[in-house]
């Protein structure tokens, strides 16, 4: 069996796994820097990656650059409205009530972009600007697509940028401290509305950047377009440790990585269980350290 | 308004529900002044400072700054107005840097700011800019509540508010942090510091008001540092 | 005096409405029938859920699987003998060979339910917070997934048809009764009052030598056999079933149903099931074309959006739901 694997597992599913992952890890981010400001798991999120697609594929007679230049206006912008209308009265609700709100948010969005979309009578869009990023190009004898290298150096400068905001800037102190704790940031002056703000609307920039890869590998858009995607980087999040950024960050990455080579590693036939598999895993792995698998020290420390 | 109190507090009132925690308070603290506010567990002084500073809403009362009224406003809104508190059990960033924690205390500072804003906390506090690239969490209680104290003085507020900055340090420590309020004193700030160590802020004060179950009793002078009688009446009014 | 009113105020309260919906819908016509037979299992379904998480406090995402597991196995095994091999002939023999009466297969799938919960309640019931929801909703996937493909227990990815409709407004309402009845004494008793404690204040609980784990562990089970009750309300209120119908959408709706109603009472999960249920049902209709005087005809697909949208508002505006969140009471 593990001969089998082995021999399935090529330099082509590696480079795709890491590509899944390089792409997870950024919405991790997107995730997890809400989250941390605001105790708000945005179940949302994936809509927001949903409505770039969407912009992308009705740009798509535009040129490919002012395409681009649409999605993110409209990502960060719906964003932006996403914690005005629903994340500010929210603030100080409780946890259940928050995480059961961004659910009903999220299948409103889903539902609105299912009725704009029907009107030509069909389900589902064809992004077709962007389309020729997804061709393949041989580096060293292996077949690697050029979306994959372009998503994993696009990441890797996103997350360098991202870290390097949050480590040397006032604002990104301002933001860790609102963090780790924002009853006492507040005293010491940081303002509360100023850093949400920069949170969401970094986050919300994340998520315009994986909306264009994401729509480059999958040009057909629907609205139910990263909902899967959304799902398992929240797992991964939650597995990885959602209390700090960089252990969500590692676990989003993880997620992603595991599910490309496992996808890319077993024929079809075998991975009609795989969530299960994969799930399984999850249940696992919480109950182990509830905190997450990279998170260190307490260990089942809740904190939600 | 030259005259006027640095801080100035009339007829406030508190409430936890139903229950009043803090009524009718009133006192004034004046530029280079240290006033000190003790009682029994449970009296309201940490309620009082925690109103001041708008973390909890206070059912009535003014309260100025600099002649402003600033109640029911935001803390961060307060802290840019010129008042800041150092909270019990110092609340420090354990995970950031000393230096990160004192930088964090420049966001409620007026005015512009050269690269050596840090100097007068360092020499202030030697220790901390021996310790300033190292994890906060690293420091010892004392050590903290210096780093606290700095932060809060950072960020060169009129008023510094103080809850009970000498809770579980050694006598020799709550030394050194009686001598910087001292200092601080001297620097012109107005200091309100609320204490569990009745004795010692009736001797560095110049006035100390007795806070039980949520009114003032009465007010105590430095020379009555040593009249234990007054002091053990007040306490149990 | 009082003290004995209580329960029986707070148990005929829902009861009335639930009876009411059934009487109702022997007098509309066959069409509109459907609408108040499904109000009735969404009580039930709704109700069952609350059991574990407005006692608890702790959210979980993977109830809908115990209703699902009920409504299979009531489905499977009641399925006519003759049609069997036909439609399913990948059947383990126990399942294929055997068919069972319609009160039946409610118990079973109410046991069916309340051993699967049990099983994965036994580990589960550690976890709190963020943990916990995504550990059930796991769980919600691991069921999705292996009803959908292991073709061995059922009918797979394809529709499981041919199950007897028993469920007609008799059954529903009292289905529904029998789950309000259950989930009242459950509260009431000292299982659930001492679950209650530990949802106020967990350390406070343990500190007065309640065993949280394991009264969660109670109201989970005696909640997933509620569900399996409920799903076998379902299939047989439908006559088939398919493993996309007790998955996302139905927990999302049914949540929806718990939280408008308010989270943490009983009263709340019943008013919120039917008010969302009529709410939906009206919607369903409109988006046919409906007349109220002006003439409504919404798009395919917009219910889920006003629904979306009416459950956001009501948590913004009254977090603790239509009814606050507190049973009913005769006095103010």
């Amino acid at each position: 069996m593990t001969a089998t694997v082995y021999a399935a597992v090529d330099a082509q599913t590696l480079a795709d796994a890491v590509g899944l992952g390089a792409i997870y890890a950024l919405m991790a981010v997107g995730i997890g820097l809400v989250f941390g400001v605001l105790r708000l798991v945005n179940f949302a999120y994936g809509q927001l990656i949903m409505a770039g697609a969407y912009t992308l594929a009705f740009t798509a007679h535009w040129r490919v650059v002012w395409s681009i230049v649409a999605c993110f206006v409209v990502v960060v912008a719906l964003s932006l409205l996403m914690d005005r209308a629903v994340f500010r009265p929210l603030r100080g609700a409780s946890p259940a009530v928050m995480l059961v709100t961004t659910f009903a948010i999220a299948f409103m969005l889903q539902a609105i972009a299912l009725l704009v979309d029907i009107r030509d009578d069909t389900i589902g869009e064809i992004a077709t600007s962007i389309a020729p990023l997804n061709q393949p190009t041989t580096i060293q004898g292996v077949d690697v697509r050029k979306i994959t290298i372009v998503a994993v150096v696009v990441a890797a400068v996103s997350l360098a940028l991202v870290a390097l905001l949050l480590l040397r800037t006032t604002i990104g102190l301002h933001m860790r401290a609102a963090s780790a704790d924002f009853g006492t940031a507040r005293l010491l002056g940081v303002r509360a509305n100023r850093v949400i703000a920069f949170a969401v609307l970094l986050s919300g920039l994340l998520a315009a950047i994986v909306s264009v890869m994401l729509t480059v590998q999958f040009p057909f858009v629907g609205p139910d377009f990263a909902l899967r995607d959304t799902i398992v980087v929240l797992v991964g999040v939650v597995v990885g440790g959602i209390d700090r950024l960089w252990t969500a960050t590692l676990g989003g990455f993880a997620i992603g990585f595991t599910t490309g080579v496992i996808n890319g590693a077993l024929p079809t036939e075998q991975t009609v269980f795989l969530p299960s598999a994969v799930f399984a895993l999850v249940i696992l792995v919480l109950l182990l350290r509830p905190a997450g698998l990279f998170a260190w020290g307490r260990g089942a420390v809740e904190r939600v | 308004m030259a005259d006027a109190p640095a801080l100035s507090i009339r007829d406030l009132e508190v409430r936890y529900g139903a229950v009043p925690a803090v009524r009718n308070l009133s006192l004034d603290v004046g530029k280079g002044e240290i006033v000190g506010l003790i009682g029994p567990n449970g009296a309201g002084k940490s309620t009082t400072l925690h109103a001041i500073m708008g973390l909890v809403s206070a059912r009535s009362g003014i309260v100025k700054l600099d002649g402003h009224p600033v109640l029911g406003r935001k803390p961060e809104s307060i802290a840019h107005r010129g008042m800041a508190l150092v909270p019990e059990g110092r609340r420090i960033y354990g995970d950031f840097t000393v230096e990160e924690n004192l930088r964090l205390g420049l966001a409620a500072r007026r005015g512009r700011y050269g690269k050596d804003v840090l100097a007068g906390a360092y020499e202030l506090f030697p220790v901390l800019r021996d310790f300033r690239k190292r994890q906060a969490g690293v420091l010892s209680g004392g050590q903290q509540q210096q780093l606290a104290i700095a932060r809060a003085l950072v960020a060169q507020p009129d008023v510094l508010l103080l809850d009970e900055p000498s809770l579980g340090l050694a006598p020799s420590l709550v030394d050194d942090v009686f001598a910087a309020l001292a200092e601080i004193r001297e620097g012109g700030f107005a200091v309100l510091l609320v204490e569990q160590r009745a004795q010692r802020t009736v001797a560095l004060a110049d006035r100390t008001h007795v806070l039980s179950n949520g009114e003032l009793r009465l007010t105590l002078g430095p020379d009555d540092a040593g009249d234990t009688e007054k002091m053990v009446a007040a306490y149990f009014a | 005096m009082r003290r004995l009113l209580e329960p029986v105020v707070q148990f005929l309260a829902p009861a009335l409405l639930v009876v009411g919906v059934g009487i109702g819908s022997t007098l509309v016509s066959s069409s509109n029938e459907i609408y108040f037979l499904n109000a009735l299992v969404s009580v039930a379904i709704v109700v069952a859920i609350y059991v574990f998480i407005g006692n608890s406090g702790v959210l979980s995402f993977g109830q809908m699987s115990f209703v699902a597991v009920g409504a299979f196995a009531a489905g499977i095994l009641t399925i006519p003998l003759e049609s069997k091999t036909g439609v399913l002939p990948e059947l383990f023999p126990l399942l294929r060979d055997h068919t069972i009466g319609n009160v039946a297969s409610l118990l079973l799938g109410a046991a069916a339910g309340g051993a699967f919960a049990l099983i994965v309640g036994l580990p589960l019931m550690r976890l709190s917070g963020l943990a916990a929801g995504i550990a059930t909703f796991a769980v919600l996937e691991v069921t999705h997934n292996i009803l959908r493909e292991w073709t061995k227990i059922g009918p797979g990815a394809t529709t499981l048809s041919l199950v007897p409709e028993t469920t007609d407004a008799v059954q529903a309402t009292v289905g529904a009764l029998v789950v309000i009845a259950a989930a009242l004494a459950y509260q009431r008793s000292r299982l659930g009052r001492r679950l209650r404690a530990s949802r106020e204040d967990p350390a406070a609980a343990r500190g007065v030598g309640v065993n949280v784990h394991r009264e969660r562990l109670w109201a989970f089970t005696v909640s997933g056999a509620l569900a399996g009750f409920a799903g076998a309300l379902l299939v047989h209120l439908l006559g088939s079933i398919t493993t996309e119908q007790v998955y996302l959408e139905l927990t999302f709706l049914t949540l929806a149903m718990l939280v408008i109603g308010g989270l943490t009472s009983l009263w709340g999960a019943v008013v919120g099931a039917l008010v969302v249920s009529a709410l939906d049902s009206f919607l369903i209709e409109a988006e046919q074309g409906v007349d109220l005087g002006i003439s409504l005809d919404l798009p395919q697909g917009t219910r889920l959006i006003f629904l979306g949208a009416i459950m956001a508002l009501v948590l913004i505006v009254r977090p603790s739901g239509l009814t606050g969140g507190r049973e009913f009471r005769l006095t103010r």
